[in-house]
Parts: structure tokens; C-alpha cells; sequence
């Protein structure tokens, strides 16, 4: 975003390299682009906690809130309020100040991924050349606001939770970390927008089409960022069975809704990150980043809408699997967590890495190769998956004499 | 996935186990996941509860649900047999009694259900003759004032409802369709509550609320020694003797007493067969106490003294409208006067 400040003040006729105020400028913008972006998360995380319930209460057979609003949409609101006029208690044994710190800690680990997130062709806050390098470092700030709410609420059941959400973050960034090498060894940039003009529009052109290894490591990466993400099946930090609620067992009112906020507003972060570094993010089908980047004036807004568009229907759509395995799978136990991500998830994702580095060097000596591997991975491990899943879904729908029916009872 | 399954069963061993896990790890996904999305494509089994429903949940439920109590007055003949069915006394029912000539024999001032206490076990509905009470689909019990979860079946106290008399053999009984009457005192729920006495109000009825002194009450000690002159003068007519004995009795055809009518009892007990004064459950203590003084002039062939004299030799209950715990030695509880129905009385204190 910088260029676009700089071409701002040039319109005003100041030179942004001499001019004294240009430092100010950034300032203002920067708390701008702060503000949006933290009311783009939070709304995102409102909004997505309605539509969770919405597609739970239909995977259950129930219909979920749907009388705030049209169709429910509204829940959320309802529920933030409720939540900012609770009472903020603490505890009477709480370590007061890190209690009162610890959701702060855990807002600036979220919204600040948001600084190299994309969301469309031009937009986005700062094209850091370190961008992914950037969003695994400041994720690692909602692992301390965890332990500090954990140990902070002299409870032990805010304890054990964050100690194993500690455990489960920290085991899972290195299979997460692996896996996103990936694109960045393809792409040769660790930014994000690099890694995203380095695909093309269609989907054989997309990093999880590239190769056998790229297609295992978006699953490695995406089952990571499950679990860095507490979501289910890797929510035993939340383990109500166990936990009562986990880390945020003692908190109430705001900063209650803070811990959620993240949660909810984690599932666009992990999406986008999926997107962006394994399905082609807001590459338009048909046109190269390099026409787009040619483009003026309103032809350039209308493909700057598409494109966004494009990323963000392509990370609904992720968000909506996460939802979808939510109320799929049960909650799996410490051992098998810590199993899966040691003995599975670590090994294949190192061999991926190497498996990718051998075959860019194949690549390179026999450039047929890649193309036909694209179109053989699209076919074998994209086309047909989805072909047979949508058969299997209907024969499920069909066999028990039941039928498609997405419009009534809402 | 599937060739690594192959060769998993092939060789087995480590590698084959890892491989395996993999695969079974994949196929469960794929499973579970195509179960959860076709879940979500059909439409909803649950219906929206209050309102946005084809039709009234109430009408969906089967016929023969156990919902809210409903009395249709037009044909209750004031047996209280429910009342005496009723396990947890539920029901109240306050009758008012007249000689039979000037006012009717038997009148209701009060038929109370206590909806918020109801185990809805239909102990009450099994006794009724003529199906007069019944339960209904309703079940909606969210009200604002506590009150008004008693069904008052006669509104007011001072217009008493009027014994239905069935006529001899019939065996159906025009009823009011059912689920009328219990909706329109339903309707009256979101009315505001009873007002709460004063306290002048509290102190000028401390003295009421034991005796219960009921206006135009008729004094059975006077009516049974008519009666009993009565029958002593048609001693030898037996369906005479059988009408006076009847005289004294509820006259509700209720069937309590192990007859089939009224008419029954009184030719028993005019025959000489029967010589228990205490079957009229109906008539209650009072209808006790008359047929007994008609039973002890019979025997002893001359009137009672007076009644002062009279009461410890026969062991009769004390005379003027006898109260449960005087009355309460008496073996054959089922014939007992029933206490005054001041513990589940939800009205307003008194």
C-alpha cells in the first residue's frame, strides 16, 4: 500500500521522498488500514459464527437461529451485545493485570497476519518480501496470550487447556511451516503476492495441482491449521468433557468474546492462507497478473472486484470445509494428536520438501514433465475426487428415499 | 490411496501398518464427510415450534394425549368422583346444598383445577359418568401470574352451577366439544392477577376460613328427624320407604356406592339388604348423617331424642356440617366427608 500513499501525495503535488509530512501520512494511513482491518476480522468472525451454527443446525437435520434478521443473519449482533454488557469479572486469585493482558495479546497475534494477507490483485496492506516468514511469526503471539490466560486464571482448568494448546501450537508449526516451504521453494519469494502471481487462473495452474507432493502438503497444511486453530477434531484445549472450556474457562463479558473472536476470525486467516499459497488466490481464469497490472481506470476496478471476489469465494469456500469437519469428526484424544502431527504430518511433510526440491530439478531439465503432471494431478486428484464425492453425497441423499431440498423450512 | 491399501494386506508390517492408517485415516474422511454434506441438502426434520407451523402444534398431537383438565358443567352431576380419584387433590370442588325444594338439592360454587399441580395421570377422567371431565390437547402452562394456572370451571362463586341429571339409561351425553372451555380460561391467562387482599379483607375472613358457614345451607340433623318421621310412618311400604331414603342421598346417580343409581341404594337400604349408612360419597357427611337417623328410628321404631343426646350413643358424626378431623375415626374413609379443600386452594388467601 505504500506505492498507493506515495502516488497520493504525488497527486497533491509533494514529493514524497522530500516532503516533511509524508512520514504523518503513512501514520494516519497506517491507523486507517488498522481500523478497517480489525473491523473486516471482527465482522468476518461475527458472521461466521452465525453461519457455523446455521450449517451445523443443517448437518444435524435442525434449522438453527434463524429469527434475528433475515433468515437469523443478525444472530451475531445479538450476541456481541449480549456479550459487551456482561459483567467483566476476574477472578479473586487471578494474576490481575496478565488476566486483563492476555486477549489483547491474542487479537494483536491475529490481526496482525492481516498486514500481509491478500485479498485481491492490488489489495493488500504491505507486499512484504517476508510476508509468509511474517504471518508464522506473529501467529506464534496467540500461543503466549494462551499460556498467559491459562496460567493468569489460577484455574486448573485454564491450566491443562493452555498448556495443551501450547503443546498442539507448537508441535504443529513445524508440519504447517513445512508444508508452506512448499509453495515458497516453487514460487522462489516468500511474499505473498509473489507466491500468487507465481499460479496462474485455472485451476491445473494452482501449487496443489503442481506435483504429488504439493497436493499431500495442502492437506498437511491444511490439517495443521486446524490444529493451530483449536478447531475440531483438534479442540481438546476447549475439551468441555474435560476442561469445563479451557484456557477461557474464567473470563467473561468482552474479553470472553475476544478468545472467540479469534477463533472464528482464524478460520479466513487459515483459508486465505490456503488460498493464497496453494489455489492460485485471486489469479482470474483467462488473465495473466501481468494484464491486470496493465489495466487503468474503471476496467481495473472491475477486475479489482473480480479478483477479490475470486480470493474471497475461494476462502469461503475453505472456511465452509472447516465448518463442514466441525460436525463431522469427534474430538480426537492427546495421543493421537500428538501422534498424528509427529509420525505422520512431520516425516511426510520433510519429504515433501525434498521430493519438490528433486523434482524442480527435473522440471527444469525436462519442462514437459511439469506440464503434464498439472493436467494428470487436476484430473486424477481434483476432477475425479470431486466427481465421485458429489455421486456419493447424492446416493447418500437418494438411497434413503429422501431428496435434495435446500429452500424450505429456513 | 487404494494400490497402498493393496499392498498393506500383502505385507503386512510397519510400513504396511503406517500406509494403512493413512488410507484408513483418508476413507473415514471421505465417509463421514459425504454422510455430514448430504445432511445438510435434505431439509430439516425439526419444526419451528410456535409459529411457523402448517398447523397448531396442538392438532398434530394424538387424539389421546393427557393435556390440560376440561369440565363441561352442562353435564357434570357433581359426584366428585374425579375429586376423590385425584392422588395429589387437584381438584376442588365446593358444593352448596338445598333442601330440595325452594333451591336445588345439590349446587357447585366451586370447581377448581390446579393445572400448575396436575401429574396429568387421568385417575380423574376413569370415574366420571357422563365423561364431563376429560383431557385435552392443550399443554401450553407459560403464564405470567402463577393464579391463573387454576382452571376455575364455575366463574363465580356466587352463580352456582346447577347438577347435570342424566336422563335414566342413557349412555352418551351431549358434550361440548372438547378443547372449547379449557382454551377460552387459557385465553383469560394473560390477564392480570387476582388483586392481593388488604389486610382488612385478611382479618375480616380469619374467622371464615374454618367454618366455611355456606349461605342457604340446610341443617341435617332437622332434615334427617323429618325423614325419619317420614319413614317411620311408611315403614311398611317398602318403595315408599325406598323414595324417602332416596330423599336424603345426593341424588347424583353417581354409582359410587357400588349400585347402579340412587334408586338402587335406597331400595338396599329400604329392603333391609344393606345397612350402611355411609355409601352416598356425593351427599358426604350430611347424607351420613340423615340416613343414619333414618336407619336408628327404623330399628329402634321411635324418633331420636334431640340431638345433643342423641350423637355420642349412635356414633354419629356431630351434627351441622361436620369437619374432617371430627369425622375422621370413622373406618371407611372412601364415604368420609372430605376436609375443607383449604390445601390446594391457589386462590387468594383467605
Amino acid at each position: 500500500m505504500q506505492g498507493w500513499i506515495d502516488s497520493l501525495i504525488r497527486g497533491w503535488g509533494r514529493d514524497p521522498a522530500s516532503w516533511p509530512w509524508t512520514q504523518l501520512v503513512y501514520l494516519a494511513f497506517m491507523g486507517l488500514f488498522a481500523f478497517l482491518v480489525i473491523n473486516f476480522a471482527a465482522i468476518t468472525a461475527g458472521i461466521f459464527s452465525w453461519a457455523e451454527r446455521r450449517v451445523a443446525a443443517r448437518i444435524q437435520s435442525r434449522v438453527g437461529p434463524n429469527r434475528v434478521g433475515p433468515g437469523g443473519f443478525l444472530q451475531w449482533v445479538a450476541d456481541a451485545v449480549k456479550l459487551l454488557t456482561k459483567e467483566d469479572l476476574v477472578p479473586a486469585e487471578a494474576d490481575k493485570v496478565l488476566f486483563r493482558a492476555a486477549p489483547y495479546f491474542m487479537m494483536v497475534g491475529f490481526a496482525c497476519v492481516f498486514v500481509a494477507l491478500p485479498f485481491s490483485h492490488r489489495l493488500v496492506i504491505a507486499d512484504m518480501n517476508l510476508g509468509i516468514f511474517f504471518i508464522l511469526a506473529v501467529t506464534a503471539l496467540i500461543v503466549v496470550g494462551i499460556i498467559m490466560s491459562g496460567w493468569s486464571s489460577n484455574s486448573k482448568w485454564s491450566l491443562f487447556g493452555a498448556i495443551r494448546s501450547a503443546a498442539q501450537i507448537i508441535s504443529y508449526e513445524i508440519p504447517a511451516g513445512m508444508a508452506l516451504m512448499i509453495p515458497v521453494l516453487l514460487a522462489g519469494t516468500l511474499s505473498t503476492q509473489g507466491i500468487i502471481r507465481a499460479q496462474g487462473g485455472w485451476p491445473w495452474q494452482w501449487f496443489v495441482f503442481d506435483n504429488p507432493a504439493t497436493f499431500a502438503a495442502f492437506f498437511i497444511y491444511f490439517i495443521s491449521a486446524l490444529a493451530e486453530g483449536n478447531r475440531t477434531p483438534f479442540d481438546l484445549p476447549e475439551a468441555e468433557s474435560e476442561l469445563v472450556s479451557g484456557y477461557n474457562t474464567e473470563y467473561s463479558g468482552m474479553r470472553f468474546s475476544y478468545f472467540f473472536l479469534v477463533e472464528w476470525g482464524n478460520m479466513w486467516v487459515m483459508s486465505a492462507l490456503a488460498t493464497t499459497m496453494f489455489l492460485g488466490g485471486w489469479q482470474i481464469p483467462g488473465i495473466s497478473a501481468a494484464q491486470l497490472d496493465a489495466m487503468t481506470g474503471g476496467r481495473a476496478a472491475a477486475f479489482e472486484l473480480l479478483s477479490l471476489a475470486i480470493f474471497a469465494g475461494k476462502t469461503l469456500f475453505w472456511v465452509f470445509v472447516v465448518m463442514w469437519l466441525r460436525w463431522t469428526l469427534p474430538r480426537i484424544r492427546v495421543d493421537q494428536m500428538m501422534n498424528m502431527c509427529w509420525k505422520y504430518l512431520v516425516p511426510v511433510s520433510f519429504a515433501a520438501v525434498l521430493f519438490v526440491a528433486g523434482w524442480m530439478l527435473l522440471v527444469r531439465a525436462a519442462p514437459a514433465v511439469g506440464t503434464v503432471t498439472h493436467w494428470v494431478m487436476f484430473l486424477a486428484a481434483g476432477v475425479l475426487p470431486t466427481g465421485f464425492f458429489v455421486h456419493r453425497v447424492l446416493r447418500n441423499i437418494r438411497d434413503t428415499g429422501d431428496r435434495f431440498d435446500f429452500t424450505s423450512n429456513w | 490411496m487404494a494400490e497402498n491399501v493393496t499392498t498393506a494386506r500383502q505385507t503386512p508390517g510397519a510400513l504396511g501398518a503406517y500406509v494403512k492408517n493413512v488410507s484408513n485415516t483418508a476413507k473415514s474422511f471421505w465417509e463421514g464427510m459425504s454422510v455430514t454434506l448430504s445432511y445438510m441438502f435434505r431439509k430439516p426434520i425439526t419444526t419451528q415450534y410456535p409459529d411457523r407451523v402448517p398447523v397448531p402444534v396442538r392438532d398434530t398431537i394424538p387424539p389421546r394425549y393427557r393435556g390440560f383438565l376440561e369440565v363441561d358443567m352442562d353435564i357434570c352431576t357433581a359426584c366428585q368422583a374425579c375429586e376423590r380419584a385425584c392422588p395429589i387433590a387437584v381438584i376442588n370442588i365446593d358444593i352448596l346444598k338445598g333442601d330440595g325444594k325452594t333451591t336445588p338439592k345439590l349446587r357447585m360454587e366451586r370447581f377448581d383445577i390446579d393445572i400448575g399441580k396436575c401429574m396429568y395421570c387421568g385417575l380423574c377422567v376413569e370415574p366420571c359418568p357422563t365423561g364431563a371431565i376429560q383431557h385435552t390437547r392443550e399443554f401450553e402452562g407459560a403464564v405470567m401470574h402463577f393464579n391463573n394456572l387454576t382452571l376455575r370451571f364455575v366463574p363465580d362463586p356466587l352463580v352456582p352451577a346447577v347438577p347435570y341429571k342424566p336422563p335414566k339409561g342413557s349412555d352418551s351425553f351431549p358434550r361440548k366439544s372438547l378443547g372449547e372451555i379449557t382454551r377460552q380460561l387459557i385465553a383469560a391467562w394473560d390477564a392480570p392477577p387476582p388483586p392481593f387482599p388488604t389486610k382488612e379483607q385478611l382479618e375480616g375472613d380469619k374467622g371464615a376460613a374454618h367454618g366455611k358457614p355456606k349461605p342457604a345451607g340446610l341443617d341435617p340433623t332437622a332434615m334427617g328427624r323429618q325423614l325419619a318421621a317420614k319413614a317411620l310412618q311408611v315403614k311398611e311400604d317398602k318403595p315408599k320407604l325406598a323414595k324417602v331414603f332416596e330423599e336424603a342421598m345426593a341424588g347424583t346417580d353417581c354409582g359410587d356406592c357400588g349400585y347402579a343409581d340412587c334408586k338402587g341404594y335406597s331400595e338396599g337400604l329400604a329392603s333391609g339388604k344393606d345397612f350402611s349408612s355411609e355409601k352416598c360419597a356425593p351427599g358426604g357427611a350430611d347424607s351420613k348423617a340423615m340416613l343414619e337417623t333414618i336407619l336408628v328410628s327404623l330399628k329402634s321404631g321411635k324418633l331420636p331424642e334431640a340431638p345433643a343426646a342423641e350423637a355420642p350413643a349412635a356414633e354419629a358424626p356431630p351434627p351441622a356440617e361436620a369437619t374432617a378431623p371430627a369425622a375422621a375415626p370413622a373406618p371407611d374413609a372412601d364415604a368420609e366427608a372430605k376436609p375443607p379443600s383449604t390445601p390446594g386452594d391457589p386462590g387468594p388467601l383467605r
